[in-house]
């Protein structure tokens, strides 16, 4: 990789067949290969069809998993998604039971999920001195907020509702064969998200701006626009998240969403990508999400307990973080051995 | 190069480490004979994996081997007669839910059933809904619900007695729908009249009191507390007392350590706190008796956590309290999973089952829905405490 001058170019990445099978992403298709095995030697009841069925609550998860990760390649952060899906299931499950057809049920649902993320991306790019996790814990609080009080004003009492007309949830809810409609809902957004950070100017601005936000500046990137697009765009898909967790729960309470922020995190930090900025790519983050998923499963349908599971992700997650670190260290101390 | 392929060892390290975390000797080998339409085919390097696995884990899991049998029997139901009994609780480190499991545990084995029994990740409903989807996936025969919410499990018990399984619910309540009978621990009304009583009692007929509950949506705490408001706006008898807040500890001991706090600070004129709740009565006993407060603590609460703040005195926060045998209602669970999977009761009303050493109980219609009532609230107060406090 070195140039003439003998200066290593890392920003141009590595392409060909060899690099693409031992890349991080490829240690990950690794992974979920494994943790499938896994499953099926642990459990008799591990098939596509149980799979499949056990999914769509974590599937809505994966939505946002996209969004959360455009937010990370630009080196900023958003806890407060869990609490916004919260929020867009409340005002979609109230409003269904005050009348509204599911088609404007919907499009409720989708618009609270934008409007919050538009009033997350409007602080942090109106007040760049305030950090965006601070920024976004306070709308955190506010949107599960907002949320009790409506339960509080418009529900039957007790901070939970269902809905009553489950005849749009139901369609929602079908399945194509064993593969619940979400399925493919996810597949589709994940390939748009994955196409536009990859592939166009936009995401590689992205990129820009997460490595050297001034730089980027000085390059003439709106980055603040930029910001604002990404925040509006991660509330937009907690919307969906919330519509796509309605066809699990048939309803909505003041509990809905707690920790998804946390889930979506870590599962694009398994993926690769990031929390500082720069680096990585939903690829890995939509494996490292199936690979969550199916080992949540896998371990679940084993009857062991909810806490060891959540013990073991954690652990996977704090050695994929290690792994580049310590691999990182390796080469720099070789390199200094070397000369 | 190089850092890729450690990259690729470590992740491989990982994948055995969590093959050994789980697996154990017995269990590699069984399910292999039982390729269940699985999605991949295990191949060579695999049984690698899961030999180092097999020698990593020197003493195998009682409990895995407990769910291996459990599998073994779902495959083949007709033949052994046991049948495996779920029970799934509200959350994990929960001490009246943990007794509550020990007696299902019991009721069950002692009938030669398998008990699976699922504590979720969180006290959410949302935590429950995945529990349930894997019960399903392992087909076992019935399972009963400490709902975390009345209306959110609705369509996951749904699918769950579509696919033929038995469902019941204990402690707390789901919609009526959706289950065939509830394992009730005492009659809303009679709760709501016991601990009615005992705050007037305690503050003497008139003054300031505060509910100290769990969750906002917990359904029998909600129903609890709507009996006792409605009690005090249905009798002139409660006319002087004021009920100036409902806080919610989220039956988490921090929590409701702190909601305590605040309602002292609120209202200085605070004369008793009701706490429906376990985790919550001895948070509140603790900051109480700690801060040696005036405010005087009842509710429903564990003897073995409470023991050490119940007593007459000054010195003590809680002159009495109540509860029902929490091993009593997991019993009863129990028995009635089993009488529900073998057919001898149907869940209608009017149905009468012997649950054991509990003696007979009927399925009576209360408010429209079938319930099996375990008996009235038990009364502990300084002169029973020491005796029941190393029970549970």
């Amino acid at each position: 990789m070195a140039g003439r001058s003998g200066r290593e170019i890392s920003a141009v990445p590595e392409s060909g067949i060899k690099e693409k099978l031992v890349s991080w992403e490829g240690a990950l298709v690794l992974i979920l290969v494994g943790v499938n095995i896994l499953g099926v030697v642990i459990s008799p009841n591990y098939n596509l069809n149980n799979v499949l069925r056990e999914m769509p609550r974590y599937l809505a998860e994966i939505f946002m998993m996209f969004g959360m990760g455009y937010i990370l390649v630009l080196g900023d952060i958003d806890i407060s998604v869990g609490a916004l899906v919260c929020l867009a299931g409340t005002v979609t499950v109230l409003s269904s039971n005050a009348g509204a057809p599911f088609i404007v049920a919907v499009v409720i649902c989708l618009l609270v999920g934008l409007l919050g993320g538009m009033l997350n991306g409007f602080i942090a790019t109106h007040f760049t001195e305030l950090p965006t996790m601070i920024v976004t814990l306070g709308t955190q609080i506010i949107f599960r907020g907002i949320a009790e009080v409506l339960f509080e004003t418009w529900g039957n009492g007790g901070g939970t509702a269902s809905m009553t007309d489950t005849k749009g949830l139901m369609l929602l809810a079908k399945k194509v064969g064993p593969f619940p409609i979400s399925f493919f809902c996810v597949i589709i957004v994940g390939i748009i998200m994955i196409t536009v950070l990859a592939k166009t100017t936009f995401g590689r601005k992205l990129y820009a701006i997460g490595s050297n936000k001034t730089a980027a500046y000085y390059a003439g990137i709106k980055v603040e626009r930029i910001r604002f697009i990404c925040y509006s765009l991660l509330g937009l898909l907690a919307g969906l998240c919330a519509l796509f967790l309605l066809t699990a729960t048939f309803g909505s309470n003041t509990t809905t969403g707690q920790g998804f922020e946390m889930e979506v995190i870590a599962m694009c930090v398994f993926g690769g990508i990031a929390t500082t900025g720069g680096k990585g790519n939903l690829i890995g983050g939509f494996i490292a999400a199936f690979i969550i998923v199916c080992l949540r499963i896998a371990l679940g349908q084993r009857n062991i307990n909810t806490q060891v599971i959540l013990v073991i992700i954690g652990l996977m997650l704090i050695i994929s973080v290690l792994v580049p670190s310590v691999s990182s260290a390796l080469a720099a101390k070789r390199k200094k051995a070397g000369t | 190069m190089k850092k890729k392929v450690l990259s690729v060892l470590l992740a491989a390290t990982m994948v055995a480490s969590v093959l050994a975390g789980c697996g154990s000797a017995a269990q590699t080998a069984a399910p292999a004979a039982e390729p269940a339409a699985a999605e991949e085919s295990a191949p060579a390097e695999d049984t690698a994996a899961a030999d180092t696995a097999a020698a990593d884990t020197a003493a195998a899991d009682t409990a895995d081997a407990a769910a291996d049998t459990a599998a073994a029997d779902t495959a083949a139901p007709a033949a052994s007669g046991g049948g495996t009994y779920a029970l799934v609780t509200k959350s994990a480190g929960n001490p009246f839910m943990e007794r509550m499991a020990s007696g299902f545990q019991e009721a069950v084995e002692a009938s030669g059933g398998t008990v699976v029994i699922q504590n979720p990740e969180a006290a959410t409903p949302d935590a429950q809904i995945s529990v349930v989807q894997s019960l399903i996936s392992q087909g076992v025969s019935s399972i009963a619900v400490d709902g975390n919410d009345a209306n959110a499990l609705t369509a996951v018990l749904t699918e769950a007695k579509d696919a033929g399984i038995k469902i019941l619910t204990l402690d707390s309540d789901v919609a009526p729908d959706t289950r065939t009978v509830y394992c009730n621990q005492a009659g809303v009304s009679q709760i709501g009249q016991t601990l009615m009583e005992a705050v007037y009692d305690l503050t003497g007929g008139e003054g300031d009191w505060a509910i100290l509950s769990a969750t906002s949506q917990a359904t029998n705490q909600n129903a609890w507390i709507d009996a006792m408001k409605s009690l005090m706006e249905s009798d002139s008898k409660y006319a002087k007392l004021n009920l100036v807040e409902v806080a919610y500890g989220d039956d988490e001991p921090q929590k409701s350590t702190d909601q305590t706090q605040a309602l002292l600070q609120n209202y200085p004129d605070l004369k008793v706190i009701c706490a429906p709740t376990t985790v919550g009565i001895a948070a509140a006993a603790k900051v109480l008796q700690d801060q040696k407060s005036s405010v005087k603590l009842t509710g429903l609460g564990l003897p073995s956590e409470m023991a050490e703040y119940i007593g007459d005195d000054d010195a003590h926060s809680c002159p009495y309290m109540y509860l029902w045998n929490p091993i009593d209602l997991g019993r009863l669970a129990g028995y009635t999973s089993i009488a529900l999977v073998d057919g001898s009761i149907t869940g209608a009303a009017g149905d009468t089952f012997t649950a054991g050493e509990l003696g007979s109980y009927t399925i009576e219609e209360i408010d429209g829905s079938t319930q099996i009532i375990l008996g009235p609230p038990f009364k502990f107060d300084p002169s029973n405490i020491d005796e029941w406090k190393s029970v549970y």
